[in-house]
C-alpha cells in the first residue's frame, strides 16, 4: 500500500509544481462546489419525483388528487430535474475540473462562471416549475416551457465557454483524449440544443421533420453530451488513480474520433417504422451499429488498463463508481447497437425496455462515472477527506443493487411485453396487467437508490461542514493530519 | 410523405453535413499539430510531479488514517 500522503495532491517536493495544481484547484473550487450542491439538490428532487412516477405506473390512483401531480407532468419533471439539474450541473463541476486540470489553466474570473450557474439553476427552476404547473411542451426531452429555455441557453453559453477559454490558454502542447472529449461536448450541446428548439419550439418545422429534430436532438444528448463527458471522465481517473497510464493510448483516440464522426446520425432509429423516409431510418441503423466499434475499443482499453489491479479498484471508492459504469458502458452500448436492428426494435419499440435502457445508460454508465468523478475531486478541493467509508459502501451498495434490479426489471418485463404486443391473441389490456409485477420491481430498486443518494448526500455536506470548520481553526493549506506529518518529518 | 416534402428535411441533412465537416475538420487540425503521433508520452501528460505515475491516488478514507 503506497503512503497516501505522498499520493495525494498537494505533497509533492517541489513548491512551485505544488502550488500550480493547487492553484488551479482553488481557481475553481468556489464553482465547483456550488455545481456539485446544486446538482446533489436536483438528484434527489428529481428521485422524489422518480418515486412518484414509479409508484402511479402500478398503483394510479396514488396521490393522484393533486393536478400537479399527475403522471405525465412528474415523469417530465423527473427526467428535466435529472437530465438539466443533476446530470449537467455534475458535467459543470466535473468536466470544468478536470478540463483545467489538464490545460494547467486556472480558472480566470470565477464569478462569472458562479454567477451564470447561479441563473442557470433559476432557469431550470423556473422550467421545472412550469413544467408540473401544466405548461410543458409536448416535445419529449423539451419539456421545459418556452419562458424558461432562452435563460438556460444564455446562461449555458456563460458556463461553457470557461472549458474553451481554459483549452485556448493551455499549457504545453498535448492534448489529453480526455481534453477532447470535454471540448467536443462542450460545443455539441448548445449546438443540439438551439437548434432543436428553434425547429421544434420557436419556427417549428413540419410535424414530420419535428420528430426527426426531436429524436436526433434527444438521442445526442446522451451520446453527444452524456457519454463525452463520462467517458472523458473516465479516461482521466482510470489511469490516475491507479498511476499507470492508460492501456493504448491509440485505441482512446481511435474511439474518440469514430464518436465524433459518426455518432450523430443514430438518433434516428427512435423512428423506426414511423413515417419518415426509410433510407434516413436505415441511414440511423448504420450509424448505430457502427457504435459498436468505439464501444469495443473503449471497453478493451479500460478493461486492460485495469488488468492486475483489480484490488486497486476495489479499495478506491473512486474506481469502485468508475468502473462499474465502465462496465455498464460496454453494456448499455451493445444492447443499444442491437435495439436499432429493425427485427429487434419491433419488439422492444413502446415497451419498457427502452424505459430500462435510458436509465441504463444514463444512471448505471453515467452517473456512476460522475460519482467517482465526486469522489476524486472533492477531498482535492477542500483539502479534507470524505468523513465516512461506511456512507460511501451504502451509497455505492444502494445505486449498484438499485440500479441492477431497475434495468433487469424493465428490460425482463418490457421483452414480454414486447412479445406479449405482437401476439393477437393476448387482450391489451392483459399486456399491461402482466406488466404490473416488473413495474413493482422498480419501485423496489428506486428505494434503493434513495438510500444510496441519501448516504451520498449526507456524505457530502458533512464533509463541506467539516472543511469549513477545518479551515477556521487551521488555515486552508493542507490535511489536517499531514501538517503534522510534515511538521515532524 | 409526398416527394417535394423531402425538402423539408434539407436543413436537417445540411446541418448533418455540417458536423461531419467540422469533426473532419478537427482530426485534420489534430493530425497536422501532432496530436496523433507519439502515444506514449501523450498517455503520461496526465501525471505530475504531484500525483506521479506509479502511485495510486484514491482509497477509503479508513486507510488513510492507518498509515
Amino acid at each position: 500500500m503506497p503512503n497516501s500522503y505522498n499520493s495525494s495532491p498537494y505533497s509533492s517536493r517541489s513548491e512551485s509544481v505544488r502550488a500550480e495544481l493547487s492553484e488551479i484547484d482553488t481557481s475553481i473550487r468556489s464553482a465547483a462546489i456550488f455545481f456539485v450542491i446544486s446538482a446533489i439538490g436536483w438528484l434527489m428532487l428529481g428521485t422524489v419525483f422518480a418515486l412518484l412516477a414509479a409508484v402511479k405506473s402500478h398503483s394510479p390512483d396514488f396521490a393522484g388528487a393533486f393536478e400537479f401531480l399527475t403522471f405525465g407532468r412528474v415523469r417530465s419533471a423527473h427526467l428535466n430535474a435529472m437530465a438539466l439539474g443533476w446530470a449537467s450541473n455534475i458535467i459543470f463541476a466535473v468536466g470544468l475540473w478536470i478540463m483545467a486540470r489538464l490545460c494547467r489553466a486556472p480558472i480566470q474570473h470565477k464569478g462569472i462562471l458562479l454567477i451564470a450557474g447561479i441563473f442557470w439553476n433559476i432557469g431550470l427552476t423556473i422550467g421545472v416549475f412550469g413544467i408540473l404547473s401544466g405548461d410543458m411542451t409536448s416535445v419529449e426531452w423539451l419539456e421545459i416551457p418556452r419562458y424558461a429555455t432562452p435563460l438556460l441557453a444564455f446562461s449555458y453559453a456563460l458556463i461553457g465557454v470557461w472549458g474553451v477559454i481554459a483549452f485556448r490558454f493551455r499549457k504545453g502542447d498535448h492534448v489529453y483524449v480526455s481534453q477532447w472529449y470535454i471540448l467536443a461536448a462542450l460545443f455539441w450541446f448548445p449546438w443540439l440544443y438551439v437548434v432543436a428548439q428553434v425547429m421544434i419550439i420557436w419556427f417549428p418545422a413540419r410535424g414530420v421533420v419535428q420528430s426527426v429534430t426531436n429524436w436526433w436532438f434527444a438521442h445526442n444528448v446522451l451520446g453527444l453530451w452524456f457519454t463525452p463527458m463520462a467517458l472523458a471522465t473516465a479516461y482521466y481517473l482510470i489511469p490516475k488513480v491507479l498511476g499507470r497510464p492508460i492501456y493504448s493510448y491509440y485505441l482512446s483516440v481511435l474511439g474518440f474520433w469514430s464518436l465524433a464522426i459518426f455518432y450523430n446520425w443514430a438518433g434516428i432509429h427512435h423512428l423506426i417504422g414511423g413515417p419518415i423516409p426509410v433510407w434516413l431510418i436505415s441511414a440511423g441503423i448504420v450509424a448505430s451499429v457502427m457504435m459498436v466499434i468505439p464501444v469495443i475499443v473503449v471497453g478493451i482499453n479500460h478493461h486492460m488498463s485495469i488488468v492486475g489491479m483489480h484490488k486497486q479498484v476495489w479499495r478506491s471508492p473512486t474506481l469502485r463508481f468508475v468502473v462499474f459504469g465502465a462496465i455498464s458502458y460496454t453494456l448499455v452500448s451493445i444492447i443499444g447497437s442491437s435495439m436499432a436492428l429493425r427485427t429487434v426494435n419491433e419488439i422492444t419499440h413502446f415497451t419498457h425496455f427502452t424505459v430500462g435502457h435510458a436509465h441504463h445508460g444514463v444512471y448505471a454508465f453515467f452517473t456512476m462515472i460522475m460519482f467517482g468523478g465526486v469522489y476524486y475531486m472533492m477531498p482535492r478541493l477542500l483539502k479534507c477527506e470524505w468523513p465516512s467509508a461506511g456512507l460511501i459502501k451504502v451509497h455505492f451498495w444502494g445505486c449498484a443493487i438499485g440500479i441492477t434490479i431497475m434495468v433487469v426489471a424493465l428490460q425482463v418485463g418490457g421483452w414480454i411485453q414486447g412479445m406479449e404486443m405482437k401476439n393477437a391473441e393476448i387482450p391489451f389490456l392483459q399486456v399491461v396487467q402482466n406488466t404490473i409485477p416488473w413495474l413493482k420491481a422498480r419501485s423496489v430498486s428506486g428505494l434503493f437508490l434513495t438510500v444510496g443518494h441519501c448516504a451520498f448526500a449526507l456524505n457530502f455536506f458533512w464533509m463541506l461542514l467539516a472543511a469549513g470548520t477545518l479551515r477556521a481553526k487551521e488555515g486552508p493549506t493542507l490535511f489536517a493530519n499531514k501538517s503534522k506529518e510534515i511538521s515532524v518529518g | 410523405m409526398d416527394a417535394e416534402s423531402y425538402t423539408d428535411l434539407v436543413p436537417l441533412i445540411f446541418m448533418g453535413v455540417v458536423f461531419f465537416t467540422v469533426a473532419v475538420g478537427a482530426l485534420y487540425w489534430s493530425s497536422k499539430r501532432g496530436q496523433l503521433r507519439d502515444f506514449d508520452k501523450q498517455a503520461r501528460t496526465i501525471f505530475t510531479d504531484e500525483e506521479p505515475e506509479g502511485e495510486v491516488s484514491d482509497s477509503f478514507p479508513e486507510n488513510n488514517k492507518k498509515l
